[in-house]
């Protein structure tokens, strides 16, 4: 239920439908009301004169005439008769509808008595199929007996009603949707630009043009936009500077390690020296975020698998790769390359031996990267991917890094939109799954590049 | 190794190499020079671009491996402006490990690079890489930088080094690989030698674990030669080395 109602404009239909729906029906009951008690009157009006006419012509014939008149007179829903006695009875069931009729013949004709009209029921025949029976005394005590077989005045028909409801409603439903795409478009340009605020080197401005309040958010929003940027290009730029400055003591050592005398200390620094620059890189890279320059081509993922497990064996590692089948799809080769590295990396950091498997499902590549450690607890998954993170507890302490491989490897990845998941196998180790949909990094912030 | 880097200066670097550092950074500058000298090349010094085009002008240099970062124009300037006049090859050492500087590197002219901190030895084989390559094919000097290789629909770029396959896809190679395949694809149709591949795979990676020949062939070929391709691209010549098949073409 609650998901029907979701968006801005079900929500707007349904809170203008209910509001202009109550509104419209009271208003419709009020005039209804209103209308009926007019048709009632007009009816009554009519009916009244009617009778009266009747009543006059045949009290200007002699008797004997009287009768054939009266029949004359007759039509419609009227059947009039003229007799020496009365034929209705007052009271019975509905006679105080008829209530409005008697007033309105007393005012039309005041010499007619209070006991000289009488409208009720026929004498005799309680069943009988008219309305009303009215009985009016003419002044030489004779009777005009009037048989109504129906209303005069029509009644109103309920179809205005429901037409004009529905007319309404689709008014209503329709002018939602418009006032709300209209209002909410502009909400729909920040959710992207927002969205793409980290992936694209460059940020897009949101147009400042609209109503005054779009205006105004749209100016703050790239006012922030702005701001984050600088922040982040800022912060980035001080680490490169940081790491350019340190990366230049690094090869000064690199290159005095060359003279040391003692070969296996010099080794000892060497690989010192390999892990702080590995740190150093990793950083800078978890820092850019999948904020690249990297274009997205078609790329085989395959081959880049291949090279790494490759590298993985050649530096004395257990790697296999399950299948060389192309994996095809749209992505950043430099940017993926890291990813997997991190990842397979990391296996044979904390797993010993690693095993890739690749292939096409569907409209995605999908790689499965599985290892013989002793996997990750439940609870501590999520916290895997968390930057500077360490699952020290469960895992091997002879390791460098600063815990940014998975992070690194996830922000590439979704900025393919694609997912990375960590499970632990049935039996033990532990099993990344990478799915990268064919078709890379969105569209639009290709477009933006280029643009 | 000390056979092979005999044999390498041997056959193909002339023992009066004289190469040019060009880096802000005195230590670098001189322990790099000792390092080059204890391995037989003759070594020049220049702290900037102005020191550079005073020595080019002096001596005879054969190659100049020139820093990224510094004073006054950068690496990348300078190499631009050398390139306008000269075909005088060029390492690039570059501090900054992202992926954008070294294409950049190699688009305004540079032969190949290395990032800070680099092993020495890495240098030096890059070193007699280059200058073997410059050598190999002089006729260079009056071709664009930048050219491609075309076999059986793969196409080849050196100076990106990227391999696309037929359909555009890139296919990922590892640094001997590529220099195994550009060692192919540069003398097509002509008997290589296991040795003489062994050398253009190690003057790349200069790493402990490298493969012999016949693993990092292997490897190529299932990434060119792929299942259901009827084609072969390399034939083993047994008892004499490999051929590469396809007609090549230069663009």
């Amino acid at each position: 239920m609650k998901r029907w109602f979701d968006t801005l404009t079900s929500r707007t239909i349904l809170l203008l439908l209910i509001g202009i729906g109550i509104v419209h029906l009271a208003s419709l009951y009020a005039y209804q009301l209103a209308l009926n008690q007019e048709v009632t009157t007009a009816g009554e009006v009519r009916l009244a004169d009617r009778l009266l006419a009747i009543k006059r012509a045949v009290m200007r014939v002699p008797p004997l005439e009287r009768e054939p008149v009266a029949h004359e007179l007759s039509g419609g829903p009227i059947e009039a008769h003229w007799s020496r006695s009365d034929h209705a009875i007052p009271g019975g069931p509905g006679s105080t509808e008829w209530d409005g009729l008697k007033r309105q013949l007393r005012e039309l004709a005041p010499e007619l008595t209070e006991v000289q009209i009488i409208i009720g029921a026929s004498r005799g025949i309680e069943k009988d199929p008219h309305l009303a029976m009215i009985s009016m005394q003419l002044p030489d005590e004779s009777w005009i007996n009037i048989s109504l077989f129906s209303r005069l005045t029509p009644q109103p028909s309920h179809h205005g009603t429901i037409l004009s409801t529905s007319l309404m409603a689709l008014g209503v439903i329709g002018l939602s949707i418009l006032v709300v795409r209209w209002m909410t478009q502009p909400l729909r340009t920040f959710a992207d630009a927002a969205r793409q605020l980290y992936r694209g080197a460059e940020h897009k401005p949101v147009p400042e043009h609209g109503p005054r309040e779009v205006r105004e958010l749209a100016t703050a929003f790239n006012d922030m936009q702005a701001r984050i940027t600088q922040l982040l290009d800022d912060k980035t730029q001080a680490l490169a500077a940081v790491s350019h400055d340190l990366r230049t003591p690094l090869t000064r050592l690199r290159l005095k390690t060359e003279e040391m005398s003692d070969q296996n200390v010099a080794n000892t620094i060497r690989s010192d020296l390999s892990e702080m620059e590995e740190m150093i890189d990793q950083t800078l890279s978890y820092l850019r975020g999948d904020r690249t320059d990297e274009e997205a081509r078609l790329i085989d993922v395959t081959a880049i698998l291949v090279t790494l497990v490759d590298e993985a064996s050649d530096a004395g590692h257990s790697a296999i790769l399950q299948s060389t089948e192309a994996a095809v799809i749209h992505g950043r080769p430099l940017a993926l390359r890291r990813a997997f590295s991190n990842v397979i990396q990391n296996a044979i950091k904390y797993g010993k031996s690693v095993s890739v498997a690749v292939g096409m499902d569907g409209e995605n590549a999908k790689i499965l990267i599985d290892d013989e450690g002793p996997g990750i607890a439940a609870d501590q998954i999520d916290l895997a991917f968390a930057p500077f993170t360490r699952l020290e507890a469960s895992r091997n302490k002879e390791t460098g890094g600063f815990g940014l491989g998975l992070t690194i490897a996830r922000t590439i990845i979704e900025g393919h939109q694609g997912t990375i998941q960590l499970t632990n196998h049935q039996s033990h180790g532990l099993r990344v799954r990478i799915t990268l949909p064919k078709t890379g990094p969105s569209a639009s912030i290709d477009v933006l590049r280029r643009s | 190794m000390a056979t092979d880097d005999h044999l390498t200066r041997g056959q193909d670097v002339p023992p009066s190499a004289h190469v040019l550092i060009v880096d802000d950074d005195g230590q670098i500058r001189q322990l790099v020079a000792k390092f080059l000298v204890g391995n037989g090349l003759r070594v020049s010094m220049a702290r900037d671009g102005i020191e550079m085009r005073d020595v080019l002008i002096r001596e005879a240099i054969d190659l100049v491996v020139l820093d990224l970062m510094l004073p006054g124009k950068d690496g990348l300037e300078i190499c631009r402006d050398l390139r306008k006049t000269s075909t005088m090859p060029v390492i690039m050492l570059t501090a900054r490990g992202d992926d954008m500087d070294r294409v950049v590197g190699l688009e305004v002219g540079a032969d190949d690079y290395l990032t800070k901190p680099f092993n020495p030895h890495e240098l030096l084989a890059r070193i007699k890489a280059v200058l073997r390559r410059s050598q190999a094919s002089p006729q260079s000097i009056t071709e664009p930088v930048r050219r491609h290789y075309g076999f059986d629909g793969w196409t080849v770029d050196p100076s990106r080094r990227e391999l696309t396959d037929p359909a555009g896809v890139l296919v990922d190679l590892s640094g001997g690989e590529f220099d195994l395949l550009m060692a192919l694809v540069e003398s097509p149709n002509r008997i290589l030698s296991r040795e003489r591949l062994l050398e253009v795979a190690r003057n790349r990676t200069a790493n402990s674990f490298d493969r012999s020949v016949d693993v990092l062939m292997s490897r190529l070929r299932r990434k060119i030669e792929r299942d259901g391709s009827e084609t072969t691209l390399i034939k083993t010549v047994r008892g004499a080395g490999y051929l590469f098949l396809p007609r090549v073409e230069r663009r």
